[in-house]
């Protein structure tokens, strides 16, 4: 299902020749990906983190400074900077994961905002406020030129459904399952021997590993890295397209993130006042709603959608 | 099977709506062939800031291109086609300005974009037309790399702005001459806390001591940027007693750290350096003007002190009921080069325009004798009006203001290009 999906979009981008089409698709799986991940603590794992956009920014820096050297190709690259993202992720989460609700949210807030004055006062190496200036070389690498947009933005769409399928696959497995029970009753899940700080800890890694990804695409996507990539905001719009999306539905998130970026791009189409237009239609889903777009869609189609669910079962 | 059925209905329903788009947008093709090249306007896509704290930048930045753009599609336009402006709020974010330039090129078909980011958001743009190909000027980012850095450059990419390598040097100068006539030695730095700040704090004081070796750094205090407090700075400076001061603090920063330095009588003990004060938004803004600051011109009616210049501000003044600042005649300037090499070539192709903007020098109210030159080998411009002078409470603002020496500006930056391994 995900195969064809890919297939369509693709095929899709490549008939139409839409640049527009092709740029929003891209953003989506960049965002979406960054959603996804951001759900499998917030939504799975029932940890609300507040400094997500940590590994977003690590991803893409990491990547870019790579990068720059010249001395790296792009798959070296970007394994280096995953797996960098990785021990950053076990190394904050061993930490954070021992705090509960607003006292993990405020940590990871603070580690978020540590990473973030290194990359503003490093200025030799990550360029402070300027961002990594002079763009990201994309040397052809086993037959892939990156510095075509078709080839970068199929291999990005590969990359999107490759890793939402794998999610998937982990939230329908044991794995996924056991992170539910951690969520919903922690006392039960260590009297059935699940070791829960692990488990809340392997959930941390995994997201933070996938939002440096979705960091790593950024980077290619804007040819450079900017500190707003490790900022505040940047977990907060994380959080915003969960809500939007839902939590609970899988594909909520990237549906979230969907309606974000369209409802960004209209509103700054059409008024100056982008702020004050988003607030209000983001509050009238909150309050009106009171849940995400994906979440009212099954729960008003809910006695279908059970029906069909239990069928297929 | 009813996995395949499920999403044999969605995508169904996805090629219909992707059928409807493309057919609307085959139906909206054929009418714009219709109607003819001829009158159609030339699109000029504008990224800026238009909300938040600087959002003065962008209302500037929009103004001052419209009245250039106002007066030529008056005058007829390009053989009858009329420029239009289109402006799109990127919150300052770079990923954003990235996305509305390709927005701007893809969507809405702006042939040429005026970037009026500043900051890390013009590097971003840099990158997509560096891209696309399209022809590029930036008309806000005062960051000498941008320019200056082969690495960086791109052919179709202009800057229309001061540059801080050029404002530094003009202070370091007039600074010496200061010293020079009080013997004043203890300096102190207050600048704001990120690359802007210590970069040209840093470049000041380079030409400073290459002029006067004797002056001595004795304290550093860094504010954050959008800082709401300096009560810790201003308290460190007055035990530190520097005999001058030097900030490169701008705009509310700047109105707060002086109305807050007021209280504590700050101004009387030593003498402040600012390049940043000499703009109507942020003297009209502080509540009581100390006298004596030093500061560089970011835009004053009186500076070049010309028939031509007085009569711009008084046009924008009349048009926007705001006076023009610094953004308004970078914009304003940057879009006439446009126009001329428009006018020159007949043509909006990005590579005819370029070649006819790349060395070009235009007549205008803001530079020194009255013209501004875009300097080929780096293609930003030069000759634009700096000026020194001292700070008084009212209208003029700043009185006995010293012009720079263009002559001495150029060596100096190219001994500065060298060294950074630029040249």
């Amino acid at each position: 299902m995900a195969l064809s999906g890919c297939l369509v979009v693709i095929a899709l981008a490549l008939t139409l020749d839409n640049p527009q089409f092709a740029d929003f698709v891209l953003r989506l799986s960049i965002f979406g990906l960054y959603a996804l991940s951001l759900n499998l603590l917030v939504g799975y794992a029932g940890l609300v983190s507040f400094g997500h956009a940590m590994f977003f920014g690590f991803g893409a820096y990491a990547f870019g400074l790579l990068m720059q050297t010249g001395l790296v190709s792009i798959p070296l690259a970007f394994v280096v900077s995953i797996a960098g993202a990785a021990v950053l992720a076990v190394s904050v989460g061993a930490l954070c994961i021992r705090l509960k609700d607003i006292y993990f949210g405020i940590l990871t807030l603070a580690f978020q905002m540590l990473l973030h004055a290194v990359i503003l006062s490093w200025v030799s190496l990550t360029g402070g406020d300027q961002g990594l200036q002079g763009g990201i070389p994309r040397p052809p690498f086993l037959g892939v030129d990156l510095g075509n947009p078709k080839q970068f933005f199929v291999l990005a769409c590969v990359f999107f459904f490759g890793l939402v399928l794998l999610v998937r696959q982990m939230v329908e497995s044991p794995f996924g399952y056991s992170l539910r029970m951690v969520r919903d009753n922690p006392e039960r899940a260590l009297a059935l021997g699940l070791s829960v700080q692990r488990y809340k800890l392997a959930a941390f890694v995994i997201s933070g590993t996938i939002a440096a990804n979705a960091g790593v695409l950024m980077s290619l996507y804007v040819s450079g890295a900017y500190p707003n990539f490790a900022y505040w905001t940047l977990s907060g719009d994380g959080i915003l397209m969960i809500m939007l999306g839902g939590m609970t539905v899988f594909l909520g998130p990237i549906a979230g993130a969907g309606i974000f970026l369209m409802l960004n791009g209209i509103i700054t189409r059409t008024t100056e006042y982008s702020g004050l237009v988003m607030g209000i239609v983001l509050l009238c889903v909150v309050l009106g709603l009171r849940r995400g777009v994906l979440d009212f869609v099954f729960e008003r189609c809910g006695p279908w959608a059970v029906r069909r669910l239990s069928r297929e079962g | 099977m009813k996995k395949t059925s499920k999403l044999g209905r969605s995508r169904r329903d996805f090629l219909k709506s992707a059928a409807a788009t493309a057919a609307f947008a085959a139906v909206g093709g054929l009418a714009r062939t219709a109607r003819g090249q001829s009158n159609e306007p030339i699109k000029i896509g504008q990224p800026t800031i238009l909300s938040g704290r600087v959002a003065r930048l962008g209302e500037s930045s929009r103004d001052g291109a419209q009245m250039a753009i106002d007066a030529f599609n008056a005058a007829g336009g390009l053989n009858g086609r009329k420029l239009q402006l289109v402006t799109r709020d990127s919150k300052g974010r770079p990923d954003e300005a990235a996305r509305v330039v390709r927005e701007l090129i893809n969507t809405d078909k702006c042939q040429i974009i005026l970037d009026s980011e500043a900051s890390s958001a013009a590097f971003a743009v840099q990158e997509v037309i560096r891209q696309t190909g399209t022809l590029c000027m930036h008309a806000c980012s005062e960051t000498t790399s941008l320019t200056a850095n082969p690495k960086i450059r791109a052919a179709n990419a202009f800057r229309c702005a001061r540059q801080d390598i050029h404002d530094s040097i003009a202070g370091g100068r007039y600074a010496a001459q200061f010293v020079k006539q009080q013997g004043f030695k203890r300096w102190m730095i207050c600048s704001p806390d990120y690359a802007y700040g210590r970069d040209v704090s840093a470049l000041f004081f380079h030409f400073l001591k290459e002029s006067e070796p004797s002056v001595e750094v004795v304290s550093e205090t860094w504010p954050k940027l959008f800082a709401p407090d300096y009560t810790e700075n201003i308290t460190k400076i007055l035990q530190t007693k520097p005999q001058a001061l030097y900030s490169a603090l701008y705009g509310g920063d700047l109105v707060t750290f002086i109305d807050q330095g007021n209280l504590y009588g700050l101004f009387d003990q030593l003498t402040l350096f600012d390049p940043n004060m000499a703009d109507y938004t942020t003297l009209e803004a502080v509540k009581k003007l100390p006298k004596g600051i030093h500061s560089g011109d970011r835009y004053l009616s009186t500076f070049p002190n010309t028939k031509a210049n007085a009569d711009w501000a008084a046009e924008y003044q009349k048009k926007f009921n705001v006076p023009p600042i610094n953004w308004s005649w970078q914009n304003y300037v940057g879009m006439t080069f446009i126009i001329e090499a428009m006018k020159k070539t007949g043509s909006v192709d990005s590579k005819a325009l370029s070649d006819a903007i790349r060395g070009m020098t235009i007549d205008s109210p803001f530079g020194v004798d009255g013209k501004i030159t875009m300097r080929a080998e780096d293609q930003t411009i030069i000759n634009y009006a700096i000026g020194w002078g001292v700070i008084i409470p009212n209208a003029p603002y700043l009185e006995d203001i010293k012009p720079a020496d263009w002559n001495v500006i150029l060596e100096l930056e190219k001994d500065w290009k060298k060294k950074k391994g630029y040249i």
